[in-house]
């Protein structure tokens, strides 16, 4: 444990050196990077201790606040979390270096450092605390760092609201995590997660209130439909590695939590796993659908975040399920998924949103319609986009389809069971329906934003991202290619953090648990044929063609001789009919005029409910205004009415102080 | 893998050009026509292979490289079936989503492809063919589930053998169900009538030849040879559903298979001969119709 506060010192040191040394940017900048780069790589060493099966002696501070002393422990979930965090996270702050060099004439751009090097610290802290109040002290920190970088860009109106209604959403949630652990406090002796987990028998009525508490204020950080509604705003308001850590990294924290809550209650009841699944299914869908219907790139990619966090309940879900009704492999095989998409979807979604951030450097939007062809000024970009959206479609041979495959098998092999667990098979229908509207949602992205011609002229001629800012994302999309081709090395990590959640000693015994580490050696076998075969083909067809005339001219146009670039396809007239087929669900307003046509995508939980409500609670509130106009007759009548309603309480209840 | 399995899959791979022909054939000996040859694939695909290529000035690497990725996946998909109703090819538990996951890979880029060459006419295919897929997709996962609850069986291999022939005399409606819901995906996947109709020369009406309009010379090959295949490997499965074959030698299967893919092929014509193809709006309707088919087929199978 000391060599992994080591790193996260490093990682603080890195921010304050930034900040330190602003006055000399370069070297700043370099310092930063090399500080965050070994801190992360010094953290991950005792992380891989215990992936291993190794272990790590927990570390113990005396605090001196209420709730026992604070602990700080590596098991092999929290150990599986803190390498993602660390090396995504590592990666989006070096990337960030480069991102935000030319801000600096205009924004504290060393101080953004120092809160990424802060909210990668406090992640890891969420991670590894073991007692409840230095678990809340460090899930404050990250939710007030995360703010302070999403109002990076502070001058704009909509970056502000964004930021306050995540402000206002991350704070509820937080309540509800007070209550939570104030309530299973009364059952122990103290609030580490030991003592916790000693108390969770005793909890009432098998620990429901808890586990709704952890579903609601866990479900806010994770933003899963409908809690959702400040993820999107948020995610797209900040700077892109800011995003990408949000989207990646911070979001995850909710689904530690959750799977935290289940490690320490133990196996939770039925309703409650069958409820984790529904909402898996209801996030996956509409997350998708919401996301085809955005013309914003960071909206849309946000919206992707609530359809994999979808992704990710389903497995999560299942497990609970599996726990619930007995059977072990089931269980550890669900959590595992869920892991396992936690670690792939931070990879993915933090390269596509660093890609959407290298894209909206070089043509200064973010407005899909108004982008087309870029693959020729910004090959790499393109590649990398393209490897990114081909694993969140969950596509062989890369990444996602690995983690889909887990919670597949999950799905299935509860559905061979005779318990009622069986009816989980249906979520795996679900899994494909969330797959094939990603798929339709990426072709579009990467059809209207890279191929085809550009659509309208933009300021200055898109050139390739610099070195600085594609180097962190060729890392990422390495790993991305790196575990669809080698899952294994990943599969088993992701299986110890499943058993450790599902409480199960040792998973490789389970029949379930051996038969998907041996078929995953098959998912080895397929992507390496899927690629072989590919370069084969690629270098026959050239030889082929080598011999052959091959003359290039315009596309035709069926017969139109005209045709321009303005007539291509564009998102939204892609997306249409599949929108249309799905109606008011899909939450797009149409706007007809004579000759002009828009659509506009809006929310249905934040525009459709919250708003309204909001606006009704203060309507209700104008109207209690007479009440209070600051006149201290008034005041006094009130004190008083107050003091008689306790007093004639206390007489009725006939409870003497 | 053995030798039957790979002989079989070899076979299927060399008839798969027919079955359009033979669909078309039915199709004109319906309707009172003379029609193509039933081995007319067979040469255009030779013809396209000695050919040169045209290719536009607004495609790039993706353009080229999407019939080949077509075909491979749908090779590679084919080599999860038990074509020889033993053993596949390739086979593991949970093979189920590699074969889901690898047409659509194909799909995706062929998508992507469209897209590449910036026409409005093949951006409204990728539309289609993306925004239909949406509806296909859980169709075919929900078959595959109700086979996973009927049979106990993880792998499209362990499925569609002696299991399904135990399912079988448990109870044959629900599988008769996903056996007609997977044909509905044939012909979606397979783009044929109702849905798509391959024989259309207006391009607003396309969905699938409008994608791959700017396609020529052995690539077009491949795309068509690509699209033959999957036809072939769906065609194999619904034959895989209603005809158990087990208790029989490999060579009698595997004729059994090959009369089977006839079958269907010209199922397919009669379809196409005594309906037109639905408006794009009603579709997705068709589509759900087979999704809900093979939900309800799964709860029967739910027990």
């Amino acid at each position: 444990m000391t060599l992994f506060f080591a790193g996260l010192a490093l990682i603080l040191a890195g921010g304050a050196g930034a900040v330190i040394l602003r006055s000399r940017p370069r070297l700043g900048d370099a310092l930063f990077v090399l500080l965050v780069m070994s801190g992360a790589v010094v953290s991950a060493v005792p992380a891989l201790r215990v992936l291993a099966g190794g272990r790590v002696e927990n570390v113990q501070l005396a605090a001196a606040v209420p709730g026992g002393p604070w602990v700080f422990g590596l098991d092999a979930l929290s150990a599986f979390f803190a390498l993602v965090f660390l090396g995504v996270g590592a990666a989006s702050a070096v990337y960030g270096a480069a991102y935000l060099r030319d801000e600096r004439p205009h924004r504290p751009v060393a101080f953004g450092h120092l809160l990424v090097a802060i909210l990668l610290v406090s992640l890891a802290l969420v991670v590894t605390a073991q007692a409840a109040v230095a678990f809340l002290s460090a899930w404050e920190l990250m939710a007030l760092s995360a703010y302070l970088l999403v109002v990076f860009e502070s001058e704009r109106a909509e970056v502000r609201r964004a930021g306050l209604i995540y402000l206002v959403a991350t704070h509820t949630g937080t309540l509800a995590l007070f209550v939570l652990f104030a309530l299973w406090g009364v059952h122990a002796p103290d609030l580490t997660f030991a003592s916790l987990a000693a108390a969770a028998p005793a909890l009432p009525r098998a620990g429901a209130v808890v586990l709704l508490l952890g579903l609601a204020g866990f479900g806010v950080k994770a933003g899963f439909v409908p809690l959702h509604f400040w993820l999107p705003g948020a995610h797209a308001a900040s700077p892109s590695h800011v995003s990408a850590l949000m989207s990646g990294l911070v979001i995850k924290t909710g689904i530690y939590g959750l799977l935290r809550l289940v490690a320490l209650t133990g196996a939770p009841p039925a309703w409650w796993g069958w409820t984790v699944l529904t909402l898996g299914l209801l996030s996956g869908v509409l997350g998708v659908l919401w996301a085809l219907a955005q013309h914003d790139l960071k909206r849309l990619l946000a919206y992707h975040s609530v359809e994999n966090i979808g992704i990710i309940l389903l497995g999560l879900g299942v497990g609970a399920l599996g726990s619930a009704y007995h059977v072990p492999a089931v269980a550890v095989l669900g959590y595992a998924g869920a892991a396992l998409h936690v670690m792939n979807h931070a990879l993915f979604k933090s390269l596509l949103f660093l890609g959407a951030g290298a894209v909206g450097k070089a043509t200064g939007t973010r407005q899909i319609d108004r982008l087309g062809g870029l693959a020729r000024a910004m090959p790499v970009t393109w590649v990398l986009f393209l490897v990114a959206s081909a694993a969140i479609v969950g596509l062989p041979p890369l990444n996602g389809f690995v983690s889909e495959w887990v919670v597949f098998q999950a799905l299935l092999r509860g559905g061979v069971t005779t318990s009622p667990l069986r009816l989980a098979i249906f979520g795996a229908a679900g899994l494909g329906l969330i797959g094939a509207l990603a798929l339709a949602c990426f072709a579009k992205v990467c059809g209207v934003i890279f191929l085809g011609r550009a659509r309208t002229p933009l300021a200055r001629a898109p050139r390739e991202a610099p070195a600085g800012l594609l180097a962190p994302m060729v890392v990422l999309a390495v790993a991305c290619g790196f575990i669809g081709l080698l899952p294994v090395v990943v599969v088993g990590p992701a299986l110890r953090a499943g058993a450790a959640v599902a409480g199960v000693p040792d998973a490789g015994t389970l029949g379930g648990v051996g038969d998907v580490m041996a078929s995953v050696r098959w998912i080895a076998w397929s992507a390496a044929a899927l690629v072989v075969t590919l370069g084969a083909g690629w270098m026959l067809r050239a030889a082929v063609l080598r011999r052959r005339p091959v003359r290039s001219g315009p596309t035709w146009g069926c017969g139109y001789a005209l045709t321009s670039a303005r007539m291509q396809y564009t998102a939204s007239s892609f997306a249409a009919p599949l929108l249309e087929a799905y109606g008011p669900l899909a939450g797009v307003e149409a706007e007809r005029g004579p000759a002009t046509f828009a659509t506009h995508a809006h929310d249905p939980v934040l525009d459709g409910v919250l708003e309204r409500a909001w606006g009704g609670l203060q309507a209700l509130a104008a109207r209690l205004r007479p009440l209070e106009r600051g006149r201290l007759s008034n005041g006094l009548f009130y004190v008083l009415t107050t003091v008689i309603v306790l007093l004639a309480y206390l007489v009725v209840a006939a409870r003497p102080l | 893998m053995t030798p039957s399995s790979v002989a079989t899959l070899g076979l299927v791979l060399l008839a798969a050009p027919a079955l359009p022909g033979i669909a078309g054939r039915t199709k004109s000996f319906l309707t009172g026509r003379r029609g193509a040859p039933v081995l007319q694939l067979y040469r255009d695909l030779a013809k396209l292979a000695r050919k040169g290529a045209v290719l536009s000035e607004t495609t790039t690497a993706v353009f080229r490289a999407a019939p080949l990725v077509g075909l491979l996946t749908s090779l590679l998909a084919a080599l999860l079936l038990p074509f020889d109703g033993r053993s596949p090819v390739a086979g593991f538990s949970g093979d189920l989503l590699l074969f889901a996951g690898l047409l659509a890979l194909g799909r995706f880029v062929l998508v992507l492809a469209a897209l590449d060459t910036g026409s409005s006419f093949e951006g409204m295919g990728a539309s289609r063919e993306a925004g239909f897929a949406a509806f296909t997709e859980p169709a075919l996962f929900l078959c595959l589930l109700a086979l996973v609850l009927a049979t106990g069986e993880l792998s499209l291999g362990g499925i569609l053998g002696t299991p399904l022939a135990v399912a079988w005399s448990a109870g044959g409606p629900p599988l008769v169900m996903v056996g007609i819901a997977l044909f509905i995906i044939l012909l979606a996947e397979g783009s044929r009538v109702p849905v798509d109709d391959p024989a259309t020369h207006l391009e607003l009406t396309m969905i699938h030849e409008v994608m791959v309009l700017d396609h020529s010379g052995p690539d077009l090959g491949l795309i068509l040879y690509g699209g033959a295949l999957k036809l072939a490997v769906f065609a194999a499965l619904v034959v895989g559903v209603m005809v158990p074959r087990t208790g029989v030698s490999a060579p009698v299967s595997a004729a059994i298979l090959l009369a089977g893919l006839v079958v269907v092929a010209v199922v397919v014509g009669l379809v196409e001969s005594v309906m037109a193809r639905l408006r794009l709006d009603r579709v997705p309707q068709l589509l759900v119709a087979a999704s809900a088919l093979a939900a309800f087929a799964a709860i029967l199978l739910l027990r």
